[in-house]
């Protein structure tokens, strides 16, 4: 009896062995066929695994075959006479399906630009100024400031937008901010808007639209680049605090000399309030001007120019403005700035007036007045971020008799090529009271002119 | 007054005419921005061509005045080869002034020879000018590292292949001669360097990263507060420390930088100011691309023993 339950035990198990068996045999099969799924997927995997290394070893190779930017470096590249890549790497693949419906950034799509690629570049140029003199100025508004007399005041913010507008031109935009006379308020204007064709033939170029002429040396410049912190008499009695900026078009030439010279022809509405305000293409103000260069040495260098404006004035009078300017530099070799500027325009006038009756529409007479005015400057850096210098004004007023001098010495520190303080001084003497709308100027005047001026971004390099 | 200016212009048209009468069967005329380019374009164009530059090599290129006198020399050149990478940006201002559309931006005779070339010091954060005169894309002094000479002499071989394509074999053949000579002396260069693998130098400014990496030295520090920036008393005692404290013992500085302030730096912290040639023509001796490479190992080598 002892036995039985142990022969029930195996008699049992062999009976479930027995009808278990095909089961267990299906279950092995289906193993076997798992297990060979998984090591072909694992195969896959390996494959995609060796794959993605391989990607990443030969784009390691490729970083470390150019020299690392750090402080410890790698072994250098044999300079061996390999073929430099001739053509431009090909613009990237269109993108598929599925990278238009990968969730992106917007404009994600777009190729990847590096910095600077902007296409055009873009500066801010910030000139404050403040100036004091006496109560007697400031009353008649006769000071250089003309309305802004001890006052601190942003002369000029100028926003400067230029580059190549496509392979045969360029273009250049400047939008001005300053503060007005009398006004204290900013006025925001476009300074000038123009652009350049490149690819004339013989030599030619054409700038057409809004611009600052070029007539003389000075006129060009912008207020935050000129040499001293006002503009020179002569120019400014001439042609107006502002100077002359005209709308129309410049035709240039450079003909293939042994020597620099440059021949410029412009034709413009003329919109000078102050010298050729007829403001009609039909009648319009020309400019001309001739400029030529010597090189004296590798140190020094002068530039020799004449131009010439002429047009109708406001009341449609020929107005007639000659000038001739010169300027020298020297510049020790492997200085980086000029030791010495040397520079100076002398300005001819001859103006047709119309000498009215009693009756202001009526003409009684008409004359003839020839003004002349000149100034010259010079400045010395000695150091990287001194400059110091002196001008001399002489001029006669274009309608009202009478003439002026004054001479103007001045100190600039420049911390570094985009920030300037300069501090001046102007001593003014005129022959006669001058008469502005707030009264009788004193003859003489002094003014102390304090100026900052820094520039963000880009900023084009000048020329000599 | 009109007859004056008819007198001008008939004047000016006459001897315009009469100077290009001789040029046909001549040279291409071939301008660049600075001479390291012009001894490596006289290199590939031999007697093809006519090379000038703008600048001497004891000029700092960044600050180049833009002179009627190059814009002359422009409105003659058939090519213009330009370094890139904002180094000589003013050229551009000289190119307008210039007259001549075969050189501007775009055009097949403007040849940038920063194309290809693995650039270092590439900002990889955002720059502003808090950074000094900082140059966007990367630093643009590369011209006086040999190794690159073989990428730089392709795209100018390119260039002047594309005005005068009947002459690609001859440029071709110039420039294996002087890669093949190149290849000589880099090894005899490498091996000059080779005892001083590692060591530190400081920099007045950041010009020589690429021959310092070529060669296996480390720039340690800059004389200048940031580069464009002077350096200022503080940055300068700083500098001195370092020198000290790593036993640094050369600094190298420009021609046209400020050497006296080199010196006595050097002096006030037991290294050695050399004037090494940051291009072409910068220092006596160092008149071609070769000369000047040779000049700077060896000057670089005897400071450093």
């Amino acid at each position: 009896m002892r036995s039985s339950p142990r022969v029930g035990f195996v008699a049992g198990l062999a009976l479930a062995m027995s009808c278990t068996a095909p089961a267990a045999a299906q279950d092995a099969e289906a193993l076997r066929r798992e297990l060979e799924q998984m090591r072909k997927q694992m195969q896959e995997t390996q494959a995609q695994y060796e794959r993605s290394i391989e990607a990443l070893s030969e784009r390691l190779r490729k970083l470390e075959a150019h020299p690392a930017p750090v402080a410890t470096p790698p072994a250098p590249p044999a300079p061996t006479v390999v073929q430099a890549p001739t053509t431009p790497e090909p613009p990237p693949s269109t993108p598929s399906v599925m990278d238009l419906l990968r969730r992106r950034e917007p404009f994600a799509l777009y190729g990847p630009r590096g910095p600077g690629q902007f296409l055009f570049d873009m500066g801010v140029a910030g000139d404050f100024v403040a100036n004091f003199v006496k109560r007697s100025v400031e009353r008649t508004e006769s000071g250089t400031f003309a309305g802004r007399e001890n006052r601190f005041f942003p002369r000029e913010i100028e926003l400067n937008l230029f580059g190549q507008v496509d392979p045969y031109a360029r273009a250049e935009v400047r939008i001005e901010a300053g503060e007005e006379a009398s006004k204290e308020e900013l006025t925001v204007r476009l300074a000038e808007a123009h652009l350049t064709l490149l690819t004339l033939p013989w030599g030619t170029q054409l700038k057409l639209g809004q611009m600052r002429a070029r007539f003389g040396l000075l006129n060009q410049v912008h207020e935050h680049d000129l040499p001293q912190t006002d503009r020179p008499n002569v120019l400014r009695a001439f042609f107006g605090e502002e100077g002359l900026v005209e709308k129309g078009g410049e035709l240039t030439w450079v003909p293939p000399l042994p020597f620099y010279f440059e021949g410029l022809v412009g034709v413009f509405d003329g919109d000078n309030d102050v010298a050729f305000g007829y403001g009609r293409i039909r009648n319009p103000l020309v400019t001309a001007r001739l400029r030529t260069f010597f090189e004296l040495g590798d140190t020094g260098g002068l530039q020799l120019g004449a131009s010439l404006a002429s047009g109708l004035t406001t009341d449609a009078n020929r107005n007639t403005i000659v000038g001739v300017d010169a300027k020298y530099k020297y510049r020790p070799d492997g200085w980086l700035h000029p030791l010495l500027t040397v520079a100076g325009e002398a300005l001819w006038s001859r103006r047709t007036v119309s000498i009215t009756s009693e009756d202001p529409d009526v003409v009684a007479a008409e004359q003839i007045r020839n003004r002349f005015g000149w100034y010259v400057y010079a400045e010395l850096q000695p150091f990287r971020r001194w400059a110091g210098g002196v001008r001399y004004d002489w001029t006669e007023y274009p309608l009202d008799p009478g003439r002026e001098w004054a001479v103007e010495p001045y100190l600039s520190f420049m911390p570094s090529d985009f920030l300037r303080f300069r501090i001046g001084y102007k001593h003014t003497e005129r022959s006669r009271p001058l008469l502005t709308d707030a009264g009788l100027s004193p003859r003489r005047m002094d003014e102390v002119f304090l100026q900052g001026t820094f520039i963000l971004g880009a900023h084009p390099a000048h020329p000599f | 007054m009109r007859r004056i200016i008819v007198f001008v212009i008939a004047l000016v048209a006459g001897a315009a005419l009469l100077v290009p009468g001789a040029r046909a069967a001549e040279k291409i005329r071939v301008v660049t921005t600075i001479p390291d380019l012009k001894s490596l374009a006289e290199a590939v164009g031999g007697d093809v061509v006519d090379v000038d530059s703008l600048t001497r090599g004891t000029q700092n290129f960044h600050e180049a005045e833009v002179r009627p006198s190059m814009m002359l020399k422009l409105r003659r050149a058939d090519i213009l080869i330009e370094n890139g990478v904002d180094l000589d940006a003013w050229v551009d201002v000289a190119v307008v002034g210039a007259n001549n559309g075969k050189i501007i931006r775009g055009a097949p005779g403007r040849i940038d020879v920063s194309r290809g070339i693995p650039l270092l010091e590439v900002p990889s954060v955002r720059v502003d000018r808090s950074m000094g005169d900082v140059h966007p894309l990367g630093n643009p002094h590369f011209s006086l590292d040999p190794g690159l000479a073989p990428v730089i002499t392709q795209t100018i071989l390119d260039g002047f292949a594309r005005l005068a394509p009947e002459h690609r074999a001859a440029f071709e053949t110039n420039r294996q001669t002087f890669l093949t000579r190149l290849d000589g002396e880099m090894a005899r260069w490498t091996q000059t360097l080779a005892p001083f693998k590692g060591a530190k130098v400081v920099v007045f400014h950041p010009d020589f990263i690429y021959f310092l990496t070529r060669f296996g030295l480390a720039q340690a520090a800059m004389l200048e507060d940031k580069p464009g920036i002077p350096p200022s008393p503080q940055h300068v005692v700083r500098v001195i420390r370092q020198i000290k404290e790593e036993k640094i013992k050369v600094i190298l500085v420009e021609p046209w930088n400020d050497v006296k302030l080199a010196r006595r730096v050097a002096d006030e912290a037991g290294a050695k100011a050399i004037v090494i040639a940051s291009a072409v023509g910068a220092v006596k001796g160092a008149d071609n691309y070769i000369a000047a490479v040779d000049f700077n190992v060896r000057t670089l080598a005897e400071a450093l023993r």
